[in-house]
């Protein structure tokens, strides 16, 4: 295992350049550079901005289609933001802000923003050197190789985090995830957190930080989703479960008849905040307003996409069947063209009051401990 | 499941036994390999039919389950309707095969008032010179709990569809014998046409099924 050792791997600086052996493609910039979406051979590159091959199904006539047209919504945030940030490194959480956030952070922004809004600039500015100490500190076996069982099967088909990359993100990964089961002790280590560590790294090119911002999401934006008894992450199961009945009632029906538990069809969903389920420039969008808005935003995801292919579901006429229509909602054009589907978030379920959120949590908290 | 007969079963084992890739080689007829073994959240879903003997067909969900220990307050709540299991563990890791035992265990606290027909698998068995579990000793643990015993490769191939077919086919003949019969609410088992199926009320009541697991 490449990754033993917890010595703090190095901390690259946001404008470090992307690493990893060449890219098969003639694609030279990192993701910032929206160049890079554009291989030699006039179309998208095989490997796409972050690292991931893309499959070998890969749509690129209709993803060049949709890339060109968000080029000119990419091109217009971007002039947006530079005067809203005014070359400054800071920035207020205002209306203003979150109507910006919810439009798109451009990517060259995006880490910035993330620890800013999410608090985990404060908390690691508090806390100087802590990050490190966890690291120089003792460890739990028990834990440590839980997370090494998980270093090689952490996006197999990114080519930064493959164990013979230069440099090797497993390493980054590696620290980060054991840093935080350190820092907390009653969550350790579950799996989907690596997904979201590696997708942390990815985008922040910085240790410290996304360590600092997955302690925002865990410890703070998402409610008890990884600790052992998992009881924040069954909860919101069964809260999109009683959303559903009231904003897609049809649906719902159609589970209950068929015994469909919303755990199999969307624990994944939740675990994973959509990595690996929707294309990966959906999830960033989806997380730029998750980690403003709160976990509220999940819910939005996932009901527009179970209401917008309502009709595509309710064909179903058996359990496997539901199963795979699932399955299927998440991918395709609706999904990839992000732009559009983060608009709908916001209409297609309707109104979604966290009042609505914590009463429901409330109650399918109580109805699960009941049921033991 | 229309007018077939349909067998709900689980996959259980250690992380990184080969769960999922033993359901992709056996729903897809393919090894995912290095580029696609990330681990599995939660629970996923697989379904395929299988012929158990000439003519006679059967419509199989199968559950992948994860590994991870703390994932369990999620999979237990689908031992209950599982009709089969195959417990897998990785012949290569010692440790997976030590907690067989574990496996049953908890299978058996949550199955509660059903039981679950097992099938114990050794899986990678294309790694024999990285070897750490004898065929003898895994029969002999299978024996003592009543199952049976094979030994996959999902790399290979290698008895990949037998074992699931060796599963059906036992659980079919429980079911013909009538040790295992259909109830309303447990959805373990789906009838299109099972054969000595009694529709009483009587029968409907009546406890069911020895312990097999």
């Amino acid at each position: 295992m490449g990754a033993a050792g917890a010595e703090p791997g190095p901390r690259h600086g946001r404008e470090a350049g992307p690493g990893g052996r060449p890219r098969p493609s003639a694609g030279g910039a990192g993701p910032g550079s929206r160049s890079s979406e554009w291989g030699g051979r006039g179309g998208a590159a095989r490997v796409d901005p972050y690292g991931f091959e893309r499959p070998d199904d890969f749509d690129y006539a209709s993803y060049e289609a949709f890339f060109s047209r968000y080029l000119v919504v990419l091109t217009r945030r971007a002039i947006k933001w530079s005067k809203l940030l005014k070359g400054k490194n800071s920035i207020q959480k205002s209306l203003k802000v979150k109507r910006y956030i919810r439009k798109g952070i451009p990517n060259e922004h995006r880490a910035l923003i993330w620890m800013i809004v999410s608090g985990a600039q404060t908390n690691m500015e508090q806390n100087p050197g802590y990050y490190h100490r966890l690291l120089e500190g003792e460890k739990n076996d028990k834990l440590v190789e839980a997370i090494k069982t998980d270093m090689n099967r952490t996006f197999p088909d990114n080519i930064k985090f493959r164990r013979t990359a230069d440099p090797c993100l497993q390493h980054t990964l590696y620290n980060v995830l054991v840093a935080y089961g350190h820092h907390n002790k009653a969550v350790g280590y579950c799996q989907g957190m690596n997904f979201i560590a590696g997708y942390l790294i990815l985008i922040t090119k910085n240790e410290e930080e996304s360590f600092w911002l997955l302690d925002a999401l865990i410890g703070r934006i998402l409610p008890d989703y990884y600790s052992p008894a998992m009881m924040g992450l069954k909860t919101d199961q069964e809260v999109l479960g009683e959303l559903v009945k009231l904003k897609v009632p049809a649906v719902a029906e159609l589970m209950e008849r068929h015994g469909v538990m919303w755990t199999l069809v969307v624990s994944r969903w939740f675990i994973c905040l959509f990595i690996d389920i929707l294309p990966v420039e959906t999830v960033l969008r989806i997380w730029d307003c998750l980690f403003y808005e709160g976990s509220k935003i999940i819910f939005r995801v996932a009901l527009t996409l179970i209401k917008q292919h309502q009709a595509f579901i309710l064909e179903a006429t058996n359990f496997p069947d539901i199963c795979d229509k699932f399955k299927q909602i998440t991918k395709g054009t609706f999904v990839t063209e992000c732009h559009t589907f983060m608009q709908k978030i916001f209409t297609e379920p309707g109104t979604l009051s966290m009042t609505t959120i914590d009463k429901l949590r409330e109650t399918c908290r109580e109805k699960l401990l009941s049921q033991g | 499941c229309g007018n077939q007969d349909c067998f709900r079963l689980i996959v259980l084992g250690d992380s990184t036994v080969g769960k999922s890739c033993l359901l992709h080689r056996f729903t897809e007829g393919r090894f995912p390999g290095p580029l696609h073994s990330d681990p599995t959240v939660g629970v996923d879903f697989f379904s395929r039919l299988v012929e158990i003997e000439p003519g006679k067909r059967v419509k199989l969900q199968l559950w992948d389950t994860a590994g991870q220990e703390r994932f369990r307050s999620i999979t237990r709540s689908y031992y209950r309707n599982s009709v089969g299991g195959l417990l897998v563990f990785d012949i290569t890791n010692r440790r997976s095969f030590e907690h067989v035992k574990d496996w049953l265990e908890e299978a058996k606290m949550h199955v509660q008032p059903f039981q679950i027909v097992f099938l114990l698998v050794g899986h990678k068995c294309d790694l024999v010179s990285q070897r750490e579990v004898t065929r003898e000793e895994a029969e002999k643990l299978s024996s003592a709990f009543g199952m049976k015993y094979i030994e996959t490769s999902a790399k290979d191939a290698t008895n990949v569809e037998e074992s699931f077919t060796i599963l059906t086919r036992d659980i079919y003949e429980l079911v013909k014998k009538g040790e295992i019969t259909i109830q309303d609410g447990w959805e373990g088992v789906k009838s299109g046409f099972v054969p000595n199926v009694v529709h009483s009320s009587e029968e409907a009541v009546k406890p069911r099924r020895q312990c097999i697991c």
